[in-house]
């Protein structure tokens, strides 16, 4: 997976936070706005329902008080059948809501008038009134607007009906009772008035656009309904019973008990609120409005709002990814330093810090690093030219302490040398040397204590010393004391060397020897075992001066063998921290084939056998071997 | 290589523990030289535990001797073990250092 930059995910953490603050903000900014907004049109739907309750109150009460008068007329000239009529035609031409009137007289009527009901008609199109005898062609004591009046003696309204024989029009009847001074009912006076304006105004009634009003009697008939609705056949509680919800049913209810106030409500899935209150008469208004309009501009408010948010948030998103970046680019260029540093530019160039932050701080510390490694490489330079220039010198060293060293011994029947000395470090502090002069051979095996250049410079004074001394034929025990005393002196560092030194006469075959604090030489007779020889101890040359060394004589018959060593043969080591020792060199040098071998032969077998036992630890001392057959 | 340095009213006692070699002689020197002054200059050596000494340490046993000889002391290596001493009687060393 591809890791993402710092600044993207940084950015895309304040872009997810910040989105949640606006949905956050904006949700609660929406839910708000909608609840005052609802109630804010619950108020005005309430206002406009209540405006509406009264104007259509004041037309009904206008009809009302126009039949009222009339029944005093009728009451005072109900014996002129003319003037009744005359009545009725007044009562149509003007009211311009009453389209028709009648005055049905009761059958109990005691002047006998039976089924008399002068009535007038106004034809909604020319307006020209017509008159009739209704009770001629209809039997309206079986009528429900004469029947409610008639049997409550009240005043009242009926259930509004399709006037068939009569306008043709959806109609509802004030029926308005007269009665003599008895109380007993002479005519039943009505305002027969078109519910078509009744439609018209309740359809204006629409404060949003799906919003609509309905004006229901009584027992639930429409009297009007919107626009375009069966109102015949359909009642309130039918169209509640087939929303089949019990919100819709209690609303129904509510409205035609007569009760006011305001409804929530769901209806097709859409959730809408019901504003209704009742008329005198108890006609009941009821307007209806779906959320959905009344916070329609809301909805787009909170849209565009959400628009904004998102362009707001994008461009800010940008914004911050731009900045986040241009923050952290300085350590892209870090980045790019170190790797050049790590290729060995310290001067790479850093970036341009101007803030004075964490990155100051960490260009600081580039910068020190940078220093730094710049000033420890140039003195590592110089150590290393210096520990060059050294080892140089060592091997300079080394090949001049190698080359005091004798190299060939004059070919001789009588005898032969062979020589190896291996230094632990480039020099050190070991040395030999042999002569052979008019049948004298001469030898000597030294060991400076420690190694390395101090040892090798007394190394080289004691070897020049002994060449000297035994050049001028001293006696072996004055050879070894001049030696001493030549060491001795001005030995501040209390440097010594354990030395072996002798001559042999090859004629006389004898040895004439000085051990001065040297390991036991080995001597291999020709017919005998070897043996480590027993010689008077000598203090080591270079600690006391003045010592006086004694020199002692060996038989040395032809085929004599003589191996002098170092102690860097018997102390070499192995892992376990075994040394080497006595024994073992013994051992090895017993072996019958070893008298078979020359001196380099010899010299080689020992070397080869130490290594072998060492096992490639570390050589710590100086290794010499000096082998000599007479 | 441990060095065990006592200061006693008559004398200092310095026990050594381990291998006396190249790698360690230097530091056995710096251990000793505030052997090498002072009044007190009587100095007795406990060797028991002592493994090995290398040329370089008889040379530092050689200094202690004649520094303590300068100052009309006694020095005395004690409870030597057989492969040390041989090292101390081929050098020739048992003659001029007080071995018991």
């Amino acid at each position: 997976m591809k890791s993402k930059s710092f600044s993207t995910r940084l950015s895309l953490n304040v872009l997810l936070i910040v989105s949640i603050l606006f949905v956050v903000a904006l949700s609660v900014v929406a839910i708000f706005s909608h609840i005052l907004i609802s109630k804010e049109a619950q108020k005005s739907s309430t206002n406009m329902l209540n405006a509406s309750i009264s104007d259509i109150e004041q037309t009904l009460l206008q009809v009302e008080s126009t039949i009222q008068n009339a029944s005093w007329l009728v009451k005072e000239n109900e014996q002129d059948e003319e003037y009744l009529y005359h009545i009725t035609q007044k009562v149509v031409d003007e009211n311009p809501f009453i389209v028709g009137s009648t005055i049905a007289f009761d059958s109990n009527y005691v002047n006998g008038r039976f089924h008399f009901a002068p009535y007038s008609c106004k034809d909604e199109k020319t307006g020209a009134i017509k008159s009739l005898q209704l009770g001629e062609h209809y039997d309206y004591f079986a009528s429900e607007w004469y029947r409610k009046a008639a049997d409550s003696g009240k005043p009242c309204w009926s259930e509004p009906y399709f006037d068939k024989g009569g306008g043709e029009l959806m109609m509802s009847t004030f029926s308005y009772p007269i009665l003599d001074n008895n109380n007993q009912l002479i005519a039943i006076i009505t305002a027969d008035i078109s519910l078509k304006w009744l439609t018209e105004k309740v359809a204006a009634i629409r404060p949003y656009e799906h919003s609509y009003a309905s004006l229901t009697s009584q027992e639930g008939h429409y009297l009007s309904r919107g626009e375009n609705y069966d109102l015949v056949n359909e009642t309130l509680l039918t169209t509640a019973q087939k929303a089949k919800d019990t919100r819709v049913m209690e609303l129904s209810q509510k409205i035609i008990n007569g009760e006011s106030g305001m409804m929530r409500y769901e209806h097709h899935g859409k959730s809408g609120f019901a504003v209704f209150g009742p008329l005198h008469n108890g006609w009941a208004l009821a307007i209806t409005c779906l959320y959905r309009d009344v916070l329609e501009q809301a909805l787009k408010m909170d849209i565009i709002l959400a628009i904004i948010c998102i362009i707001g948030i994008l461009i800010m998103l940008l914004v911050c990814h731009r900045t986040i970046r241009h923050m952290t680019q300085p350590l892209t260029e870090f980045s790019t330093a170190a790797h050049a540093m790590a290729k060995g530019n310290f001067q790479a160039q850093l970036p341009v810090i101007k803030t004075k932050d964490e990155i100051m701080q960490l260009h600081d510390s580039f910068e020190y690093l940078q220093q730094s490694l710049t000033t420890y490489i140039s003195e590592l330079k110089i150590t290393t030219k210096a520990n060059e220039r050294m080892e140089s010198e060592l091997n300079i060293a080394r090949s001049i302490q190698f080359g005091m060293l004798p190299k060939i011994l004059p070919k001789n029947k009588n005898c032969s040398v062979h020589a190896l000395l291996t230094p632990a470090k480039e020099v050190g502090g070991d040395l030999y040397d042999y002569q052979l002069k008019d049948n004298m051979l001469y030898f000597a095996i030294g060991d400076v204590s420690g190694k390395g250049v101090p040892a090798s410079l007394v190394m080289a004074i004691t070897l020049a010393a002994c060449r000297f001394f035994n050049s001028m034929e001293l006696p072996m025990k004055k050879l070894v004391g001049h030696l001493n005393n030549n060491v001795s002196e001005n030995n501040e560092a209390n440097m010594f060397v354990t030395m072996f030194a002798g001559r042999i006469d090859l004629e006389k075959h004898e040895m004439v020897f000085c051990n001065a604090g040297h390991n036991p030489i080995i001597v291999i007779p020709p017919d005998e075992k070897p043996y480590f020889l027993k010689a008077h101890t000598n203090l080591a040359v270079g600690i006391f001066p003045d010592f006086q060394y004694q020199d002692e004589t060996l038989f040395t018959p032809t085929g004599t063998r003589l191996i002098l060593f170092t102690d860097g043969v018997t102390e070499a080591e192995n892992h376990n921290q075994e040394l080497y020792g006595n024994q073992r060199l013994l051992t090895l040098v017993s072996a019958p084939e070893f008298k078979q071998f020359n001196a380099q032969e010899m010299t080689d077998a020992i070397y080869a056998s130490v290594k072998n036992f060492t096992e490639g630890n570390e050589q710590n001392d100086d290794i010499t071997i000096l082998s000599i057959i007479v | 290589m441990d060095v065990t340095i006592n200061k006693e009213e008559s004398k200092t006692i310095v026990v050594l523990n381990g291998r006396l070699d190249t790698t360690n002689a230097s530091k056995f020197q710096q251990d000793i030289e505030p052997l090498m002054e002072g009044d007190n200059p009587d100095i007795e050596i406990d060797c028991t535990n002592m493994e090995y000494t290398s040329s370089q340490g008889l040379r530092l046993f050689l200094m202690l001797q004649k520094s303590v000889t300068s100052r009309a002391g006694n020095l005395i290596l004690t409870n030597m073990k057989p492969q040390v001493k041989e090292v101390f009687d081929i050098t020739g060393f048992s003659n001029i250092i007080n071995i018991l």
